[in-house]
C-alpha cells in the first residue's frame, strides 16, 4: 500500500548554512493519526509546508499518494485538508462566500458533511470572517479543510489559541473524519494532553531532525527518566555510552537520563555500567519526556 | 457502559480501557453475551484514536475476555478465561504480601489496608465515577 505520506531524507533551508530540517524520514499510513511535536523553531510549519507543496525540498523527495506535491500540485491540493493557526482568511467575505467558494473549487464537496458542522459549531452564515471569534474562524476553517474529505490533514497547531471546549470539538471533529473516511491526520501541537489523546504516534521534531517516532503507547511503556546524582559520572558522555540511553542533560544536582526500557531494567543498565548505587527511574507524562528530550541545561 | 480516560495518567490509554473493561467483567456490571461499543462508537465517545481502542479490544480477545463476531460487534466471552486455581490462588497470596509489604513500609495497619481493599471492592462493583474530566 502506497503510504499517504512520505517524507525521504528531506532537508531545507531559507539562508544558505541554516538548516530548517536536515534528513527527515518518515511516513504516515491510511487512518493513522500522528502528532508532531517540538519546540518552536524546530522545523514542524517547514515540515507541514513541504508536504503540501507550497515548499520544496532542497534534497531528499516528498511523496503525498505516492506524488509529488511540487510537480502534481492540483492531484495533491484536491485530496488534503490543511488548518493552521494563523490561516488568513478573507476578511471582508461572509462564512456562506467563503464555503460556496470551497464547494466550487472542490467537486468530492459533501453537502451534508457542510450542513452537519455548520448546525454543530453554530456558525453564523451572513457574518463577516473578520467580525468571527478565534474559535469560530477557526472552525470555519476546518469546515473549509474536511468537506471535500481529504486522505489527508495537516495541521499546524491547529487548536492555538482555542479554548479547551473549542479544541475538544476540533479533536472530535477530527477524529470522526479518520474514522469514517481513512484521513490520515499529521498535527502538529504544544497541547501534550491533546496529543496524548488522539495521537496514536508520536513523531518529535528537533532541530530539524526526527529525534524520536514512536507510538505513543510504546512510549509509555518503554522510555523512562533516570536521574543519576551528578557526581557519579564527570560528563554526560560516560551515560551517554550506557546502551539504551537517549539524551542526558544535568539538571541542578543531577543528571538526568532518558532511558529505553522499563525503570528496572533502566535502572539495572545504569547501575551496571556507572558502578553505582542510587539511581531513580520512573516513567513520566509525555510533556516531561519532551522537556528531558529537547529542553536545554539548567 | 461509562468509561473514563485520563491521557496524563501513566497508564497508556489502551490499558486504561482495558483495566475498565475487565474490571467492569469482574463486578458483575458487564455479563457474558453484552455488546461492547464499536472501535467507532468508543472513539468518537471518548476522543481518542480509533487505533488506541482497536488495542484495547485486540489485547481483551487475546486473553480471552471478549470476542469480536465478524459483522455483528465485539461481546463479552460466554466463558471465563481458562483458570488454573491453585496457580492463580498462589499468585494472589504473593501479591497480597506485596502489598501488605508496600502498605507496612508507609505506615498503614492491616485495618487501613483492609478499608482499602472494601473501596477498592466498591469501585469494582459501581465503576469510576463520572466526574467532569479536566481538559
Amino acid at each position: 500500500m502506497t503510504p499517504v505520506l512520505e517524507f525521504l531524507n528531506v532537508s531545507r533551508s531559507y539562508k544558505k548554512g541554516v538548516p530548517v530540517l536536515t534528513g527527515v524520514s518518515f511516513s504516515l499510513n491510511e487512518s493513522e493519526i500522528a502528532g508532531l511535536l517540538g519546540r518552536n523553531a524546530a522545523g514542524k510549519t517547514t515540515l507541514i509546508h513541504t508536504a503540501m507543496g507550497l515548499l520544496s525540498p532542497d534534497g531528499g523527495a516528498v511523496r503525498v499518494f505516492g506524488l509529488s506535491p511540487t510537480e502534481d500540485p492540483v492531484e495533491v491540493k484536491r485530496r488534503i485538508g490543511f488548518v493552521s493557526e494563523d490561516q488568513v482568511l478573507p476578511p471582508g467575505s461572509s462564512v456562506a462566500e467563503l464555503i460556496a467558494f470551497h464547494r466550487y473549487l472542490f467537486s468530492a464537496w459533501d453537502q451534508a458533511l457542510e450542513r452537519q458542522l455548520l448546525d454543530r459549531f453554530s456558525l453564523p452564515r451572513g457574518s463577516r470572517i473578520g467580525k468571527l471569534s478565534k474559535g469560530q474562524a477557526r472552525q470555519a476553517a476546518l469546515l473549509c479543510a474536511v468537506c471535500h474529505r481529504p486522505e489527508l490533514l495537516l495541521l499546524d497547531e491547529p487548536a492555538g489559541g482555542l479554548d479547551a471546549v473549542a479544541r475538544r470539538e476540533f479533536l472530535e471533529t477530527s477524529i470522526q473524519l479518520s474514522n469514517r473516511e481513512g484521513t490520515a491526520i499529521l498535527f502538529s501541537s504544544h497541547h501534550m494532553t491533546d496529543v496524548e489523546r488522539i495521537g496514536g504516534r508520536v513523531i518529535l521534531l528537533d532541530q530539524g531532525k526526527v529525534r524520536l517516532d514512536r507510538d505513543l503507547d510504546r512510549i509509555r511503556e518503554d522510555i523512562c527518566l533516570a536521574v543519576v546524582p551528578r557526581a557519579s559520572a564527570p560528563d554526560a558522555a560516560v551515560i551517554e555510552r550506557t546502551a539504551g540511553c537517549l539524551r542526558v542533560r544535568p539538571v541542578f544536582d543531577d543528571w538526568h537520563a532518558v532511558m529505553e526500557g522499563t525503570p528496572e531494567t533502566a535502572r539495572r543498565q545504569l547501575t551496571d555500567s556507572l558502578g553505582i548505587d542510587g539511581i531513580r527511574c520512573v516513567r513520566v507524562p509525555l510533556e516531561d519526556l519532551f522537556i528531558e528530550l529537547v529542553g536545554g541545561e539548567r | 457502559m461509562y468509561l473514563a480516560v485520563n491521557p496524563s495518567d501513566e497508564l497508556p490509554l489502551y490499558r486504561q480501557i482495558m483495566r475498565q473493561i475487565v474490571e467492569a467483567i469482574a463486578g458483575g456490571r458487564l455479563k457474558s453475551g453484552d455488546r461492547l461499543a464499536s472501535h467507532r462508537e468508543l472513539s468518537e465517545q471518548l476522543v481518542i484514536a480509533p487505533l488506541t481502542v482497536k488495542r484495547a479490544y485486540d489485547e481483551l480477545e487475546a486473553l480471552g475476555f471478549i470476542e469480536t463476531q465478524r459483522g455483528r460487534g465485539t461481546f463479552v466471552c460466554a466463558s471465563p478465561p481458562p483458570v488454573d486455581r491453585a496457580g492463580r490462588l498462589d499468585h494472589l497470596r504473593l501479591e497480597a504480601r506485596k502489598l501488605l509489604a508496600d502498605a507496612y513500609l508507609s505506615g498503614l495497619d492491616l485495618g487501613e489496608v483492609v478499608k482499602i481493599l472494601k473501596d477498592a471492592d466498591r469501585e469494582i462493583a459501581r465503576g469510576p465515577r463520572r466526574e467532569k474530566e479536566k481538559v
